[in-house]
């Protein structure tokens, strides 16, 4: 039974289904053809196909026993570079059950990793070279150390083109019987910022609130997307309200369950698109988005985070208090 | 006074199932357990008693085994995996029927959650063997089911939480000890060892154990000998002491405190700095800008080990919160603790289980649990919200409870 997730259900399974990043695809079909492959590093933005590449050159050089044959890691869920080593050990011991002399292993959010532990992957890609190649997957390149770099071919990712990702929503919503209207993917492309998987989760959110998916299903959809807490948090901050602003940021962590970066990323959104801050001058805001990147900074290297993101909304409180 | 070696904890331990105090619930559906197991095997061979230490989950086994007329056999839970006698021992006696003419038996495991996953590579690996072969009901007790490492240990047993005794009960258990034992003892000094102890019914039978050792009469004045009392009062008057300083030398003084718990501090100033400054923003901003520049410090320490850094954590947190500008007047707050530690114990049950389901659609959809968290989980709300049937649809075929899910993300707590 295939996954009723659109994003999964209709993720190409060939890299003969890919229709964008054209190059990159064309090259890896040589690596098919050869059954040879040097170890890869996939950067770009999110969305844009690499982890989705990865799986299809695996399915094309494998064949039917391609998952026997990868094993897919992610940097951000395996902690610690003890765990990754061992498990990569573990896998690259074994035979290949295929005529490929060699197995795959994708390293997804590679970007992820501490410059230690990049060092000490650096020393098991090589000691395993012989019976593992790495795909490793990074939205950022230069967060991945030279000497792995030097180790891997590069493939840049480029945002997909306007045209492709509404062809592609267009071909979903007709396999899914959707009804939808041209400004409604005017909509969805201008949010998702050339990023497919967001593009494809807002159409099927979109699609579940109304028959038609128009500008306005989607807007609704976009609006549902940040939870109500962070507007909250940020208008209770504002008016000077830290107790409730403090509230709504725990029932964010706690609750939800988001960590210090995705709530700093969340209040980083609404200082930027001003849906929240509306009726601020550009000193302003540019104030208060320094400010979200100072505690950006400082909760990647402090201990607490909600210790950060009280202060970052104390701070934004003594902006305004100053204001009126 | 011959009688008062005994620990009090073992004269008074409860004989029969009723006479186990609080936990209605959890000693229901352990009876009810156990009552399966007298007509035959119930499907879940093993009962994993959960809980804080000191509220009677190993008096509850005691006291079945007694009513129940049942050979009872202890292992440390570490004793299962040590050597190969003391193994073979148990592994017989959970095949065996009873020598003792007893009823039966039954196997009381005891701290599981104890077993380190280095060092005792393999001993759950034999609990769960013990479990599958064993011909009784197996016991097992632990005070944090939800350490990772016991997941295979969970899916073997039926999960029963224990929580804290009530104030009001354990004053009742030690007024009733008094009577027994002839101490004259006031309702005041009951009140404040229950307090104390915080839910813990064992340590606070001791503590009354110690401190009215050869007195007939105790008074408000004994309970200075139970040392570790000081230390949660205290908290309060470090925080008072920081916040309200005129002068950074009386905040910097709280540092000579030989145990000071200076991350405890961090977590209590998060807490009270806005009930102190208010309504200064300013002063809050201040304080707050300090605190979390100390946090920044202790980050680096904690991840690189950069001890050397520790003074600046600590003055920052201190001189550098008290020094806050227009503090407000000084008022008399009553403070409060730290909401955080509240949540975070609160809601871990549900974290736990949240995390299980974006396990289970974080290997269905190649992503990280992160971004399934970010960027997958409130599209799926949205559409449970809007459209159940095909939320229902997507996670069937995922494989994920749709029960679950709605408990988890779609109710609001």
């Amino acid at each position: 039974m295939s996954i009723e997730l659109w994003v999964e259900k209709y993720r190409p399974q060939s890299l003969d289904d890919m229709v964008d990043q054209e190059e990159i695809v064309n090259r890896l079909k040589e690596f098919v053809r050869d059954k040879n492959l040097p170890h890869l590093l996939f950067v770009g933005p999110p969305g844009t196909g690499k982890t989705t590449a990865a799986l299809c050159l695996a399915h094309d050089l494998y064949g039917e026993v391609w998952r026997d044959n990868i094993l897919e890691l992610n940097a951000s869920d395996e902690r610690g570079i003890d765990i990754i080593r061992s498990r990569i050990k573990e896998y690259a011991r074994t035979v290949p059950l295929s005529e490929i002399p060699f197995k795959l292993i994708i390293l997804d959010e590679a970007d992820n990793m501490t410059g230690d532990a990049q060092q000490a992957l650096r020393r098991t890609m090589e000691l395993y070279s012989r019976t593992a190649r790495f795909i490793l997957i990074a939205n950022y390149g230069s967060k991945i150390i030279e000497p792995i770099q030097s180790r891997c071919a590069i493939f840049r990712f480029q945002p997909l083109p306007k045209e492709h990702i509404i062809e592609r929503l267009r071909y979903i919503a007709e396999k899914e019987n959707v009804r939808v209207t041209e400004d409604g993917l005017e909509a969805i492309y201008e949010e998702s910022e050339g990023d497919l998987r967001k593009a494809i989760n807002t159409l099927q959110s979109a699609s579940a609130i109304g028959e038609v998916v128009n500008a306005d299903t989607v807007y609704k959809a976009l609006g549902k997307v940040t939870p109500g807490e962070v507007r909250e948090m940020i208008e209770a901050a504002v008016k000077g309200d830290l107790l409730s602003a403090r509230d709504k940021l725990r029932s964010l962590m706690y609750s939800y369950g988001l960590s210090g970066v995705d709530v700093v990323k969340l209040i980083h959104r609404e200082v930027i698109s001003g849906r929240s801050f509306t009726d601020i001058d550009n000193y302003t805001r540019a104030t208060l988005l320094d400010l979200v990147g100072e505690a950006n900074y400082r909760i990647v290297e402090g201990a607490d985070d909600e210790i950060q993101l009280n202060a970052l909304l104390a701070k934004i409180a003594l902006v305004f208090s100053k204001r009126s | 006074m011959s009688t008062r070696i005994i620990p009090w904890v073992e004269k008074y331990r409860p004989k029969r199932i009723d006479e186990v105090i609080g936990n209605p619930e959890a000693k229901k559906a352990f009876v009810a357990w156990l009552n399966k197991w007298m007509r035959g095997t119930p499907s879940k061979k093993a009962l994993l008693m959960y809980g804080p230490p000191g509220i009677g989950k190993t008096s509850l086994v005691y006291a079945a085994a007694a009513q129940y007329d049942l050979e009872l056999i202890e292992a440390n839970a570490s004793d299962v995996r040590t050597s190969q006698a003391i193994r073979r021992r148990i592994f017989r006696a959970v095949t065996e029927t009873s020598l003792f003419g007893k009823r039966g038996k039954i196997i009381l495991l005891d701290e599981v959650d104890g077993i380190s996953p280095k060092e005792d590579r393999g001993g759950l690996q034999t609990i769960l063997e013990l479990i599958r072969i064993s011909r009784f009901p197996v016991v097992l007790t632990a005070n944090d089911p939800w350490d990772p490492k016991l997941r295979p240990l969970r899916d073997q047993c039926q999960l029963v939480e224990f929580r804290k005794i009530g104030k009001r009960d354990i004053i009742k258990v030690l007024q009733n000890i008094c009577k027994n034992e002839k101490i004259e003892c006031s309702y005041q000094v009951l009140s404040a060892i229950a307090d104390n102890v915080r839910g813990d019914l064992r340590a606070a039978i001791n503590d009354l154990q110690i401190i009215s050792t050869g007195k007939l009469s105790i008074s408000l004045e004994d309970l200075d000998i139970l040392g570790y009392r000081a230390k949660q009062l205290n908290m309060f008057e470090v925080v008072r002491q920081v916040l309200t300083a005129r002068r950074p030398e009386t905040a910097r003084m709280v540092l000579s405190m030989p145990s000071l718990d200076y991350e405890m501090l961090m977590l209590w100033l998060n807490e009270n700095i806005i009930y102190q400054y208010w309504p200064s923003i300013i002063a809050i901003a201040d304080a707050y800008d300090m605190l979390s520049r100390a946090d920044v410090y202790l980050g680096r320490i904690k991840r690189k080990q950069y001890w050397s850094l520790l003074p600046y954590v600590l003055e920052l947190m201190t001189v550098g919160v008290s020094s806050a500008r227009e503090r407000p007047p000084f008022k008399f707050v009553k403070y409060k603790f730290p909401e955080k530690l509240r949540m975070l114990s609160r809601s871990r049950n549900k974290r736990e289980r949240m995390n299980s389901i974006i396990r289970s659609i974080s290997k269905n959809l190649h992503m990280s649990s992160r971004k399934i968290l970010t960027e997958v989980i409130p599209y799926l709300k949205i559409i449970g919200d809007e459209n159940p049937s095909m939320l229902r649809k997507i996670l069937k075929s995922m494989n994920i409870s749709e029960r679950s899910f709605r408990e988890i993300f779609l109710t609001n707590a």
